[in-house]
């Protein structure tokens, strides 16, 4: 077959992982009985997404690749040897976040790549094996083509505008494929672990689910990492510069020897050939060549691995010896917690988001470790940014709901049921985020009270807003057939349940600010009152909820 | 007056400006097994959707044991659903969905357990007990539905192609179960493709035909209603629903091909 068929044909075969990438799991709803023009708008809605996770990758890489070489151009080191030194924490800290970045934009559509069996969409087809492991081998490259192109350029347009040298440029595109290169067999590997371990291998002991949560746990790390590394980029690289300037010989060398190290300091080299020394070259030369082979056979694994799944080779689906078929009923909510957490489980898109507020505590701890002391507007502050990130769980948490809304909107639960459950379990994750706040704040040795004195307060109003988030889905889904699942295709729903959400969030902060100007000594109790009384106001709504 | 199992007065059912379901009305009574006969898209499983609460229907009066329907929790309650198209929480094991469900039933756990022995036992399902959903064949998906369906022993059961998939020998535990509940008192509500199944288990059958009942009694009631002594209930449903004209040209054509 020609290669521009087998290039055409991935495209249908693509289009089709990134649908399943978005609704695989929610075809339980009841849309699809809704009529054509959903269908369709579901698809583009499909497509949409999966364009603009690429474009978001593409910008970040495009952003940090901007940021991580600007200390080169603006903030000019004062020290010759500092120069140097930067411009190894430049690469070396731009390799690290495209490796980051492409893993985690891969992960999300992987393991749809993986579970998707897009072989046997072609399997029937009177087509070669080899025709099949082409399409397959080509669909995959698809899912990153943008973001890994954009590397590139970023790369080396950025290396050479800091005035690099052309053998620079040579070595710095052998650094970005080598890390390419790895960020796909990372991601790949992953998600064949992921899909065949995890997702698709039940596992009842508490050993399997303790492997579960701490797979979960590998599997967001590189959204925390990525997220740390772009949102502290300059003061990254400025950091490592200062840091390995205090450094011995001998430290350098061991780091010339670590990737991404080793390629920073072989670009370093030849751009300023006499500022680093011959032993140090040798040794990140030689690593990076070991690095480069690595590589090459990382290559060879991908390609066989996706070409592999194009004959259909992945195992699934181990099977358990089963000793009894006890089950244990719990009340209803406590029965829809459990099953959030076993669905959050085996969903990292589901996992990520009770994880991130925790994070965005942390990094929120780590921007204000800089001041001393902690006042009510800065502690108002970091109440906002965590209730804002803790407000986007009720709406993922009722898509949960849609997985399967065709068959469990036939079972017997109240409205009012579903929302106390999922409101505990988002405002269980709102406290998780105070008390990682407390760990971080003994940890810096600040002065945190402010922030868990209103924090604790306003987990009443969290608790209200997260209520009203989820009456206003319930009602729409209940009335509507309306298809939860589905929500990320309908971002202006999303939007319109978010402000409603994040008023009740910040009307008891106006009200302090108000009390503030009028009666300082007010403040606390203010607060108090609001917050209590958004959460009574909200309580009694929902107990009302048949 | 005798307490219908289901009561169904002049239901429509639209998609936007497509109406699935026009002005329909049937009644089924403890004790009987109602077969819901039609044509691909003539609105079975839109009824069935609207009598088990997935779907709103656009007007018309659902009763389930005088319940109607706008009390959602109590009629849910007594019903046992088992989808057409058996997507269920695939991330989940048999006993994880299981467990869930039972939570949302309030059974006690002794009482869900003991049950699901059995059912387990008859559907031979045990082995994959601790299989996520995902990873079963359609056959075992389906199995999963039907022990969710029965597991808290409802008054009313409401059946959506349930033999698709299922292999001879649960067919058959199936057929015999649908038939001893009827037998207990219960009622069933059994839509299916298969002619010869409803012949045999259904003690009443309503055809639908683009939204609307276009026959209704037992099969003797319809080979009157058609006007054939000895016509099986194909050749009855062929006839209702209009689909017998031209077809034997049509298979006559396809032969000569």
């Amino acid at each position: 077959m020609k290669f521009s068929e087998t290039w055409r044909l991935s495209s249908k075969i693509y289009k089709e992982v990134s649908f399943q990438s978005i609704f695989s799991l929610r075809v339980g709803s009841p849309l699809p009985q809704r009529g054509k023009r959903d269908i369709r708008q579901l698809v583009r809605s499909a497509r949409t997404n999966t364009l603009i996770t690429k474009l978001i990758t593409t910008a970040f890489i495009g952003i940090f690749g901007s940021i991580v070489f600007l200390p080169l151009t603006v903030n000019l080191p004062i020290s010759g040897a500092s120069r140097e030194l930067t411009v190894v924490g430049s690469v070396s800290a731009f390799l690290a976040v495209v490796l980051f970045l492409i893993i985690f934009m891969g992960l999300q559509v992987s393991t749809s790549f993986v579970s998707s069996k897009v072989v046997e969409i072609l399997s029937p087809l009177p087509l070669s094996k080899r025709d099949i492991s082409n399409i397959v081998f080509l669909c995959f490259i698809r899912i990153f083509d943008i973001p890994l192109i954009t590397a590139i350029t970023v790369f080396l347009a950025a290396y050479l505008f800091v005035g690099g040298s052309i053998l620079g440029s040579l070595i710095a595109l052998a650094a970005i494929g080598t890390t390419e290169i790895f960020a796909l067999t990372l991601t790949i590997g992953s998600a064949r672990f992921f899909y065949t371990r995890v997702a698709r291998g039940g596992g009842r002991s508490r050993w399997q689910t303790l492997l579960r949560f701490a797979f979960m746990l590998v599997w967001i790390l590189p959204t925390f990492a990525a997220y740390i590394v772009v949102n502290f980029a300059g003061e990254l690289v400025q950091s490592f510069a200062s840091l390995t300037q205090g450094f011995s010989s001998s430290i350098l060398q061991i780091l010339a020897l670590a990737y991404p190290f080793s390629w920073g300091f072989l670009v370093s080299y030849v751009t300023f050939p006499q500022a680093i020394g011959q032993f140090t070259l040798v040794l990140s030369a030689a690593s990076s060549i070991g690095y480069a082979a690595i590589a090459y056979y990382c290559l060879r694994w991908v390609t066989g691995t996706v070409r592999k799944m194009g004959a259909g080779g992945i195992v699934t689906g181990l099977r358990e010896l089963v000793k009894d078929t006890l089950i244990r009923p719990q009340v209803p909510w406590l029965g829809i917690i459990r099953k959030d957490l076993r669905v959050a489980s085996r969903a990292p898109s589901y996992a990520s988001l009770f994880l991130l507020p925790a994070m965005q505590t942390v990094i929120l701890a780590i921007s204000f470790s800089s001041i001393s002391e902690v006042g009510l507007s800065a502690a108002l502050g970091i109440l906002i940014g965590i209730s804002m990130i803790t407000l986007l769980l009720p709406p993922t948490l009722l898509s949960i709901e849609g997985l399967a809304s065709s068959y469990t909107r036939s079972l017997p639960m109240k409205k009012r049921t579903l929302i106390s459950a999922k409101t505990l379990l988002s405002t269980v994750t709102y406290v998780i985020s105070l008390i990682v706040l407390l760990i971080v704040a003994s940890y810096l040795g600040r002065d945190f009270s402010y922030i868990l004195t209103f924090g604790a307060i306003h987990g009443l109003a969290i608790a209200a807003a997260i209520m009203l988030e989820l009456r206003i889905l319930t009602n729409k889904f209940w009335t509507e057939g309306f298809a939860v699942g589905n929500i990320y295709s309908r971002l202006s729903i999303y939007i319109l349940i978010f402000i409603p959400g994040f008023a009740v969030v910040l009307v008891p902060m106006i009200a302090t600010i108000a009390a503030f100007f009028l009666a300082e000594q007010l403040v606390l109790p203010v607060f108090l009152a609001v917050a209590s009384a958004e959460f009574a106001l909200m309580s009694a709504v929902v107990i009302r909820e048949k | 007056m005798e307490q219908l199992a289901v009561r169904v007065e002049g239901l429509v059912i639209n998609y936007g400006s497509f109406v699935a379901v026009e002005n329909l009305s049937f009644t089924v009574k403890n004790g009987e097994i109602y077969g819901l006969l039609g044509p691909n898209g003539a609105g079975k499983t839109s009824t069935i959707k609207v009598l088990v609460g997935v779907l709103e229907p656009r007007s018309g009066k659902v009763e389930i044991f005088d319940t109607p329907l706008s009390d959602e929790v109590a009629v849910k309650s007594q019903i046992g659903y088992v989808p057409e198209e058996v997507v269920l929480l695939d991330s989940l094991t048999p006993r994880e969905f299981l467990e869930f469900v039972a939570s949302i039933r309030r059974l006690e756990a002794s009482v869900a357990n003991s049950r699901i022995e059995r059912l387990t036992s008859a559907f031979e399902l045990k082995q994959y007990f601790d299989t996520p959903i995902a990873a079963l064949s359609m056959g075992n998906k389906q199995k999963v539905a039907i022990v969710a369906a029965l597991m808290h022993e409802p008054k009313l059961l409401i059946l959506d192609e349930p033999l698709i998939g299922l292999d001879a020998r649960s067919s058959k535990i199936l057929k015999e179960l649908i038939t001893f509940h009827a037998k207990k008192g219960g009622a069933v509500i059994f839509s299916t493709h298969i002619m010869e199944v409803a012949e045999k288990l259904c003690t009443k059958v309503g055809i639908i035909n683009r939204g609307r009942i276009v026959g209704e009694g037992t099969v003797d009631d319809l080979r009157k209603l058609v006007k054939s002594a000895e016509g099986s209930l194909e050749d009855i449903f062929l006839k209702v629903t209009e689909q017998e004209a031209g077809m034997q040209e049509i298979v006559k054509a396809l032969e000569e091909e």
